[in-house]
Protein backbone atom coordinates (compact mmCIF):
# COMPACT_ATOMS: atom_id res chain seq x y z
CA UNK A 1 0.00 0.00 0.00
CA UNK A 2 1.54 3.47 -0.99
CA UNK A 3 1.41 6.28 1.77
CA UNK A 4 -0.29 9.21 1.05
CA UNK A 5 3.24 11.33 1.10
CA UNK A 6 4.42 8.42 -1.99
CA UNK A 7 1.30 9.26 -3.73
CA UNK A 8 1.98 13.20 -3.66
CA UNK A 9 5.60 12.40 -4.51
CA UNK A 10 4.06 10.71 -7.86
CA UNK A 11 1.23 13.58 -8.47
CA UNK A 12 4.19 15.86 -8.11
CA UNK A 13 5.98 14.10 -11.07
CA UNK A 14 2.78 13.92 -13.56
CA UNK A 15 2.17 17.49 -12.80
CA UNK A 16 6.17 18.28 -13.72
CA UNK A 17 5.34 16.08 -16.63
CA UNK A 18 2.34 17.73 -17.71
CA UNK A 19 3.82 21.39 -17.29
CA UNK A 20 6.99 20.69 -18.58
CA UNK A 21 8.24 22.76 -15.63
CA UNK A 22 10.61 21.22 -12.23
CA UNK A 23 8.37 23.74 -9.85
CA UNK A 24 5.54 21.31 -9.59
CA UNK A 25 8.44 19.02 -7.23
CA UNK A 26 9.35 20.53 -4.52
CA UNK A 27 5.73 22.53 -4.65
CA UNK A 28 4.04 22.94 -1.13
CA UNK A 29 1.60 20.52 -0.23
CA UNK A 30 -0.98 23.69 -0.45
CA UNK A 31 -0.20 25.05 -3.98
CA UNK A 32 -3.64 25.05 -5.81
CA UNK A 33 -4.18 22.68 -9.05
CA UNK A 34 -6.07 25.12 -10.93
CA UNK A 35 -5.56 28.61 -12.32
CA UNK A 36 -3.17 30.41 -9.72
CA UNK A 37 -0.73 27.71 -8.61
CA UNK A 38 0.21 24.76 -10.64
CA UNK A 39 -2.03 26.65 -13.29
CA UNK A 40 -4.02 23.84 -15.12
CA UNK A 41 -6.41 25.27 -17.22
CA UNK A 42 -9.55 22.69 -17.83
CA UNK A 43 -7.09 20.71 -20.37
CA UNK A 44 -4.38 20.43 -18.15
CA UNK A 45 -6.91 19.57 -15.34
CA UNK A 46 -8.52 16.85 -17.87
CA UNK A 47 -5.00 15.50 -18.54
CA UNK A 48 -4.11 15.08 -14.89
CA UNK A 49 -7.26 13.11 -14.28
CA UNK A 50 -6.41 10.49 -16.93
CA UNK A 51 -3.18 10.82 -15.82
CA UNK A 52 -4.19 9.49 -12.42
CA UNK A 53 -6.19 7.26 -13.46
CA UNK A 54 -3.45 5.45 -15.97
CA UNK A 55 -1.25 5.65 -12.74
CA UNK A 56 -2.81 4.86 -9.45
CA UNK A 57 -6.65 3.43 -10.59
CA UNK A 58 -8.37 5.89 -9.12
CA UNK A 59 -11.34 7.30 -10.96
CA UNK A 60 -11.51 11.05 -9.77
CA UNK A 61 -13.89 12.78 -12.25
CA UNK A 62 -16.38 9.45 -11.33
CA UNK A 63 -15.97 9.57 -7.08
CA UNK A 64 -15.91 12.89 -6.48
CA UNK A 65 -18.86 15.12 -7.99
CA UNK A 66 -17.47 18.15 -6.94
CA UNK A 67 -13.81 17.76 -8.36
CA UNK A 68 -12.97 19.42 -4.27
CA UNK A 69 -10.00 17.11 -4.62
CA UNK A 70 -8.41 18.91 -6.79
CA UNK A 71 -7.97 22.12 -4.47
CA UNK A 72 -4.07 21.02 -4.12
CA UNK A 73 -1.35 18.60 -3.72
CA UNK A 74 -2.35 17.29 -0.51
CA UNK A 75 -5.96 17.14 -1.12
CA UNK A 76 -5.48 14.80 -4.31
CA UNK A 77 -2.82 12.81 -2.86
CA UNK A 78 -5.56 12.51 0.32
CA UNK A 79 -8.16 11.41 -2.31
CA UNK A 80 -5.92 9.06 -4.15
CA UNK A 81 -4.64 7.16 -1.21
CA UNK A 82 -7.89 7.17 0.77
CA UNK A 83 -9.44 5.04 -2.63
CA UNK A 84 -6.61 3.09 -3.04
CA UNK A 85 -6.90 1.96 0.12
CA UNK A 86 -10.32 1.21 -0.24
CA UNK A 87 -9.69 -0.92 -3.00
CA UNK B 1 -21.40 11.50 -34.65
CA UNK B 2 -18.27 10.94 -36.71
CA UNK B 3 -16.24 14.02 -36.90
CA UNK B 4 -13.18 12.37 -38.34
CA UNK B 5 -12.97 9.56 -40.66
CA UNK B 6 -8.95 8.26 -40.38
CA UNK B 7 -7.71 5.92 -43.75
CA UNK B 8 -5.18 3.67 -43.81
CA UNK B 9 -3.26 4.28 -47.50
CA UNK B 10 -1.99 0.52 -48.69
CA UNK B 11 -5.17 -0.65 -51.19
CA UNK B 12 -7.23 1.50 -49.64
CA UNK B 13 -6.67 5.28 -50.38
CA UNK B 14 -4.36 4.30 -52.39
CA UNK B 15 -4.85 1.70 -55.50
CA UNK B 16 -1.44 -0.44 -54.51
CA UNK B 17 1.40 -0.26 -52.09
CA UNK B 18 3.48 2.50 -51.66
CA UNK B 19 6.69 1.17 -50.63
CA UNK B 20 6.48 -1.77 -53.25
CA UNK B 21 6.39 0.76 -56.04
CA UNK B 22 9.06 3.81 -54.86
CA UNK B 23 9.09 5.00 -58.39
CA UNK B 24 5.72 4.94 -59.35
CA UNK B 25 3.98 5.10 -56.63
CA UNK B 26 -0.08 3.59 -56.82
CA UNK B 27 -2.43 6.21 -58.01
CA UNK B 28 -5.26 7.56 -55.55
CA UNK B 29 -8.27 5.09 -55.21
CA UNK B 30 -11.18 7.20 -57.40
CA UNK B 31 -14.31 6.63 -55.54
CA UNK B 32 -12.57 6.98 -51.79
CA UNK B 33 -11.01 10.23 -53.30
CA UNK B 34 -14.70 11.57 -53.39
CA UNK B 35 -15.45 10.45 -50.31
CA UNK B 36 -12.85 12.67 -48.93
CA UNK B 37 -14.31 15.29 -50.53
CA UNK B 38 -17.90 14.87 -49.48
CA UNK B 39 -16.82 14.10 -46.27
CA UNK B 40 -14.69 17.49 -46.36
CA UNK B 41 -17.87 19.29 -47.86
CA UNK B 42 -20.15 18.18 -44.59
CA UNK B 43 -17.21 19.39 -42.28
CA UNK B 44 -15.72 16.13 -41.15
CA UNK B 45 -12.12 15.76 -40.91
CA UNK B 46 -9.63 13.33 -43.10
CA UNK B 47 -7.15 11.72 -41.45
CA UNK B 48 -4.15 9.12 -42.46
CA UNK B 49 -2.97 6.01 -40.46
CA UNK B 50 -0.66 4.30 -42.20
CA UNK B 51 2.46 1.49 -41.80
CA UNK B 52 4.51 3.12 -44.00
CA UNK B 53 7.26 6.24 -43.68
CA UNK B 54 6.37 9.81 -43.32
CA UNK B 55 6.54 10.62 -46.61
CA UNK B 56 3.66 8.47 -47.73
CA UNK B 57 1.07 10.67 -46.19
CA UNK B 58 2.57 14.02 -48.08
CA UNK B 59 2.45 11.17 -51.27
CA UNK B 60 -1.34 10.99 -50.28
CA UNK B 61 -2.34 14.53 -50.22
CA UNK B 62 -0.60 15.43 -53.40
CA UNK B 63 -2.31 12.24 -54.91
CA UNK B 64 -5.69 12.87 -53.65
CA UNK B 65 -5.33 16.86 -53.96
CA UNK B 66 -6.99 16.58 -50.26
CA UNK B 67 -5.22 17.99 -46.92
CA UNK B 68 -5.19 16.18 -44.03
CA UNK B 69 -6.23 17.05 -40.39
CA UNK B 70 -3.47 15.02 -38.88
CA UNK B 71 -1.33 11.66 -40.07
CA UNK B 72 0.38 9.19 -38.33
CA UNK B 73 2.84 7.22 -40.03
CA UNK B 74 4.89 4.55 -38.88
CA UNK B 75 4.92 0.79 -37.84
CA UNK B 76 3.30 1.25 -34.15
CA UNK B 77 -0.18 -0.73 -33.38
CA UNK B 78 -3.07 0.94 -35.45
CA UNK B 79 -4.97 1.72 -32.04
CA UNK B 80 -2.37 3.71 -30.55
CA UNK B 81 -2.27 5.66 -33.98
CA UNK B 82 -6.19 6.60 -33.82
CA UNK B 83 -5.78 7.43 -30.21
CA UNK B 84 -3.29 9.66 -31.10
CA UNK B 85 -5.26 11.01 -33.53
CA UNK B 86 -7.99 11.74 -31.77
CA UNK B 87 -5.85 13.48 -28.68
CA UNK B 88 -4.44 15.69 -31.47
CA UNK B 89 -7.50 16.70 -32.83
CA UNK B 90 -9.12 16.98 -29.13
CA UNK B 91 -11.65 14.70 -30.22
CA UNK B 92 -13.08 11.69 -28.26
CA UNK B 93 -12.53 8.18 -30.05
CA UNK B 94 -15.93 7.59 -30.05
CA UNK B 95 -16.11 10.20 -33.17
CA UNK B 96 -13.60 8.25 -35.34
CA UNK B 97 -14.47 6.22 -38.03
CA UNK B 98 -11.19 4.05 -39.58
CA UNK B 99 -11.28 2.66 -42.98
CA UNK B 100 -8.56 -0.49 -43.74
CA UNK B 101 -8.66 -2.88 -46.23
CA UNK B 102 -6.74 -5.17 -43.81
CA UNK B 103 -8.98 -7.37 -41.41
CA UNK B 104 -6.38 -7.68 -39.00
CA UNK B 105 -5.98 -4.65 -38.78
CA UNK B 106 -9.62 -3.45 -38.58
CA UNK B 107 -9.84 -6.77 -35.95
CA UNK B 108 -7.42 -4.98 -33.38
CA UNK B 109 -8.89 -1.64 -33.77
CA UNK B 110 -12.64 -2.67 -33.19
CA UNK B 111 -11.08 -4.65 -29.91
CA UNK B 112 -9.08 -1.84 -28.45
CA UNK B 113 -11.19 0.56 -29.51
CA UNK B 114 -14.53 -0.80 -29.78
CA UNK B 115 -16.13 2.74 -30.08
CA UNK B 116 -14.42 3.31 -32.96
CA UNK B 117 -17.06 2.58 -36.45
CA UNK B 118 -14.61 0.01 -37.92
CA UNK B 119 -15.47 0.11 -42.06
CA UNK B 120 -13.96 -2.31 -44.98
CA UNK B 121 -12.90 0.27 -47.88
CA UNK B 122 -15.67 -1.30 -49.67
CA UNK B 123 -18.53 -0.67 -47.45
CA UNK B 124 -17.50 3.34 -46.99
CA UNK B 125 -19.83 4.44 -49.69
CA UNK B 126 -22.97 2.84 -47.75
CA UNK B 127 -21.93 3.51 -44.57
CA UNK B 128 -21.70 8.01 -45.26
CA UNK B 129 -25.37 7.88 -46.01
CA UNK B 130 -25.73 6.22 -42.04
CA UNK B 131 -27.44 9.56 -40.03
CA UNK B 132 -23.61 9.30 -38.10
CA UNK B 133 -22.28 10.96 -41.11
CA UNK B 134 -24.96 13.22 -41.97
CA UNK B 135 -24.46 16.35 -39.87
CA UNK B 136 -28.01 18.11 -39.16
CA UNK B 137 -27.31 21.25 -39.42
CA UNK B 138 -24.57 22.83 -42.05
CA UNK B 139 -23.34 26.13 -41.16
CA UNK B 140 -20.69 28.21 -42.04
CA UNK B 141 -18.32 27.19 -39.77
CA UNK B 142 -18.83 23.08 -40.28
CA UNK B 143 -17.82 23.66 -43.88
CA UNK B 144 -14.87 25.88 -42.73
CA UNK B 145 -13.79 23.13 -40.31
CA UNK B 146 -11.19 21.29 -41.98
CA UNK B 147 -9.35 24.80 -42.28
CA UNK B 148 -9.66 25.95 -38.79
CA UNK B 149 -7.76 22.05 -38.26
CA UNK B 150 -4.97 23.18 -40.46
CA UNK B 151 -4.63 26.41 -38.41
CA UNK B 152 -4.72 24.59 -35.31
CA UNK B 153 -2.07 22.58 -36.13
CA UNK B 154 0.17 25.46 -37.42
CA UNK B 155 -0.70 27.23 -33.70
CA UNK B 156 0.30 23.81 -32.28
CA UNK B 157 3.40 23.35 -34.33
CA UNK B 158 4.64 26.95 -33.84
CA UNK B 159 3.73 26.59 -29.32
CA UNK B 160 6.15 23.78 -29.63
CA UNK B 161 8.82 25.93 -31.57
CA UNK B 162 7.94 28.49 -29.29
CA UNK B 163 11.24 28.74 -26.07
CA UNK B 164 9.09 30.99 -23.53
CA UNK B 165 6.07 29.98 -21.50
CA UNK B 166 2.96 28.75 -22.91
CA UNK B 167 1.23 32.08 -21.31
CA UNK B 168 3.73 33.72 -23.12
CA UNK B 169 2.83 31.70 -26.10
CA UNK B 170 -0.54 32.41 -26.01
CA UNK B 171 -0.42 36.17 -25.29
CA UNK B 172 1.71 36.19 -28.66
CA UNK B 173 -0.80 34.36 -30.23
CA UNK B 174 -3.15 37.82 -29.41
CA UNK B 175 -6.05 35.88 -28.45
CA UNK B 176 -8.97 37.64 -28.78
CA UNK B 177 -12.73 36.43 -27.50
CA UNK B 178 -16.21 38.12 -28.05
CA UNK B 179 -18.94 37.98 -26.08
CA UNK B 180 -22.46 39.28 -27.84
CA UNK B 181 -26.02 39.05 -27.54
CA UNK B 182 -26.97 36.39 -29.80
CA UNK B 183 -29.25 37.60 -32.64
CA UNK B 184 -31.02 35.18 -35.45
CA UNK B 185 -28.44 34.78 -37.32
CA UNK B 186 -26.50 32.96 -34.85
CA UNK B 187 -29.22 30.16 -34.29
CA UNK B 188 -27.97 27.50 -36.61
CA UNK B 189 -24.41 27.60 -34.91
CA UNK B 190 -25.74 27.77 -31.80
CA UNK B 191 -27.75 24.76 -32.69
CA UNK B 192 -24.93 22.74 -34.20
CA UNK B 193 -22.66 23.53 -31.13
CA UNK B 194 -25.70 22.10 -28.94
CA UNK B 195 -25.58 18.99 -31.08
CA UNK B 196 -21.37 18.48 -31.72
CA UNK B 197 -20.34 19.62 -28.16
CA UNK B 198 -19.79 17.27 -25.38
CA UNK B 199 -16.73 17.67 -23.57
CA UNK B 200 -17.59 21.31 -22.67
CA UNK B 201 -21.84 21.05 -22.52
CA UNK B 202 -23.56 21.69 -19.44
CA UNK B 203 -27.28 20.15 -20.90
CA UNK B 204 -25.98 17.43 -22.60
CA UNK B 205 -29.36 17.39 -24.90
CA UNK B 206 -29.54 19.59 -27.93
CA UNK B 207 -31.57 22.96 -28.11
CA UNK B 208 -34.12 23.21 -31.82
CA UNK B 209 -33.62 26.36 -33.45
CA UNK B 210 -36.97 26.93 -33.00
CA UNK B 211 -36.24 26.50 -28.75
CA UNK B 212 -33.73 29.38 -28.91
CA UNK B 213 -35.61 31.38 -31.10
CA UNK B 214 -38.11 31.45 -28.30
CA UNK B 215 -35.46 31.95 -25.78
CA UNK B 216 -34.03 34.85 -27.54
CA UNK B 217 -37.52 36.40 -27.76
CA UNK B 218 -37.89 35.81 -23.96
CA UNK B 219 -37.84 39.15 -21.76
CA UNK B 220 -35.79 37.39 -18.71
CA UNK B 221 -33.51 34.96 -21.16
CA UNK B 222 -30.19 36.11 -22.75
CA UNK B 223 -28.83 33.94 -25.54
CA UNK B 224 -25.22 34.55 -25.81
CA UNK B 225 -22.47 33.43 -28.58
CA UNK B 226 -18.49 33.69 -28.26
CA UNK B 227 -16.49 34.05 -30.96
CA UNK B 228 -12.86 33.26 -30.85
CA UNK B 229 -9.99 34.40 -33.02
CA UNK B 230 -6.22 35.07 -33.01
CA UNK B 231 -3.29 36.07 -35.24
CA UNK B 232 -3.64 32.13 -37.09
CA UNK B 233 -7.13 33.34 -38.09
CA UNK B 234 -10.95 33.54 -37.06
CA UNK B 235 -12.53 30.38 -35.39
CA UNK B 236 -16.17 32.40 -35.56
CA UNK B 237 -18.94 31.32 -32.76
CA UNK B 238 -16.97 28.49 -30.68
CA UNK B 239 -19.32 28.90 -28.05
CA UNK B 240 -22.46 30.33 -26.15
CA UNK B 241 -24.76 29.83 -23.36
CA UNK B 242 -28.20 30.49 -22.04
CA UNK B 243 -29.03 32.70 -19.72
CA UNK B 244 -32.05 32.85 -17.26
CA UNK B 245 -31.91 35.68 -15.45
CA UNK B 246 -33.48 36.42 -12.28
CA UNK B 247 -36.74 38.99 -12.48
CA UNK B 248 -37.86 40.82 -9.30
CA UNK B 249 -40.67 39.13 -7.69
CA UNK B 250 -39.40 35.65 -8.59
CA UNK B 251 -38.90 32.95 -5.89
CA UNK B 252 -35.05 33.20 -5.80
CA UNK B 253 -34.49 36.83 -7.19
CA UNK B 254 -30.83 36.82 -6.13
CA UNK B 255 -29.69 33.74 -8.58
CA UNK B 256 -28.72 33.77 -12.21
CA UNK B 257 -29.47 30.12 -13.91
CA UNK B 258 -27.67 28.92 -16.56
CA UNK B 259 -28.97 26.09 -18.07
CA UNK B 260 -26.59 25.76 -21.17
CA UNK B 261 -23.04 26.50 -21.76
CA UNK B 262 -21.02 25.19 -23.89
CA UNK B 263 -18.01 25.69 -26.21
CA UNK B 264 -16.54 23.69 -29.72
CA UNK B 265 -13.99 21.54 -28.31
CA UNK B 266 -11.11 23.13 -31.16
CA UNK B 267 -11.55 26.15 -28.35
CA UNK B 268 -10.21 24.09 -25.80
CA UNK B 269 -6.84 25.46 -23.95
CA UNK B 270 -7.28 29.24 -25.23
CA UNK B 271 -9.13 30.91 -22.24
CA UNK B 272 -12.89 30.71 -23.70
CA UNK B 273 -14.74 29.04 -21.12
CA UNK B 274 -12.91 31.19 -18.20
CA UNK B 275 -13.56 34.54 -20.22
CA UNK B 276 -17.35 33.41 -20.55
CA UNK B 277 -17.58 32.56 -16.81
CA UNK B 278 -16.28 35.56 -15.75
CA UNK B 279 -18.41 37.91 -18.07
CA UNK B 280 -21.78 35.71 -16.62
CA UNK B 281 -20.36 36.67 -13.09
CA UNK B 282 -19.64 39.99 -13.28
CA UNK B 283 -22.44 40.39 -15.36
CA UNK B 284 -24.65 38.71 -13.03
CA UNK B 285 -23.53 40.86 -9.95
CA UNK B 286 -23.70 44.31 -11.61
CA UNK B 287 -27.56 43.08 -11.92
CA UNK B 288 -27.90 42.83 -8.31
CA UNK B 289 -27.89 38.68 -8.59
CA UNK B 290 -26.23 37.56 -5.48
CA UNK B 291 -25.31 33.55 -7.32
CA UNK B 292 -25.00 31.84 -10.29
CA UNK B 293 -26.01 28.28 -10.80
CA UNK B 294 -25.12 26.27 -13.95
CA UNK B 295 -27.37 23.13 -14.20
CA UNK B 296 -24.47 20.53 -15.00
CA UNK B 297 -25.28 17.18 -16.40
CA UNK B 298 -22.42 14.01 -15.07
CA UNK B 299 -20.60 12.32 -17.11
CA UNK B 300 -17.49 11.33 -17.98
CA UNK B 301 -17.73 13.13 -20.93
CA UNK B 302 -18.41 16.51 -19.89
CA UNK B 303 -14.95 16.15 -17.07
CA UNK B 304 -13.11 19.22 -18.86
CA UNK B 305 -16.49 21.28 -18.48
CA UNK B 306 -16.56 20.44 -14.73
CA UNK B 307 -13.16 21.28 -13.80
CA UNK B 308 -13.99 24.58 -15.97
CA UNK B 309 -16.48 25.50 -13.40
CA UNK B 310 -14.87 24.08 -10.07
CA UNK B 311 -11.58 26.54 -10.98
CA UNK B 312 -13.51 29.27 -11.35
CA UNK B 313 -15.13 28.85 -8.07
CA UNK B 314 -18.00 27.13 -8.61
CA UNK B 315 -19.28 23.87 -6.14
CA UNK B 316 -21.91 21.66 -6.57
CA UNK B 317 -25.11 20.89 -4.73
CA UNK B 318 -27.20 18.14 -5.23
CA UNK B 319 -29.39 19.15 -8.52
CA UNK B 320 -32.96 18.64 -9.56
CA UNK B 321 -32.85 15.28 -11.02
CA UNK B 322 -30.54 11.64 -10.92
CA UNK B 323 -27.54 12.62 -12.59
CA UNK B 324 -27.60 16.44 -12.65
CA UNK B 325 -25.86 18.67 -10.19
CA UNK B 326 -25.96 22.52 -9.46
CA UNK B 327 -22.65 23.86 -9.66
CA UNK B 328 -23.26 27.45 -7.87
CA UNK B 329 -21.27 30.35 -7.39
CA UNK B 330 -21.57 33.08 -4.95
CA UNK B 331 -20.60 36.71 -6.26
CA UNK B 332 -19.67 38.05 -3.00
CA UNK B 333 -16.05 38.92 -2.89
CA UNK B 334 -13.39 38.53 -6.16
CA UNK B 335 -15.39 36.99 -8.89
CA UNK B 336 -13.51 34.80 -11.19
CA UNK B 337 -11.18 36.46 -13.75
CA UNK B 338 -10.49 35.77 -17.43
CA UNK B 339 -6.79 34.83 -18.28
CA UNK B 340 -4.71 37.60 -18.58
CA UNK B 341 -3.44 37.04 -22.01
CA UNK B 342 -6.72 37.16 -23.50
CA UNK B 343 -8.47 40.53 -25.49
CA UNK B 344 -11.73 40.91 -24.69
CA UNK B 345 -14.99 42.68 -26.23
CA UNK B 346 -18.40 42.46 -24.06
CA UNK B 347 -21.40 43.66 -24.65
Amino acid sequence: MRSQEAVADQIRQILADLTGDDRPLTAAPDTPLLRDGIGLDSLGGTMLMVAVQRTFGVDVAGEDLNLDCLACIETLAAFVAAHLTAA
Amino acid sequence: MIKCVVWDLDNTLLSGVYLESPDHPPAADPELTGVLAELAGRGILNAIASRNPPEAATYAQAATGHEFAAARCGWGPKPAALAEIAANLELGTDALAFVDDDALERAEVSFALPEVLVLAPDEVADAITWPAFSPSVLTEEGRRRGALYLQRRERQAQAHAFGGSRDDFLRSCRTSISIAMADRADLPRLHELSVRTHQFNSAGTELSQAALAGLLGSADHRVITVRLSDRFGDDGIVGGCVIATAEPGAPDPGIWQVPLLMMSCRAIGRGVIDALLAWICATAKTAGAARVAVSCVITPRNVPLRIALTGAGFRAAAGGGAGTAEYVRSLDGPLPAAPAWVGQEVP
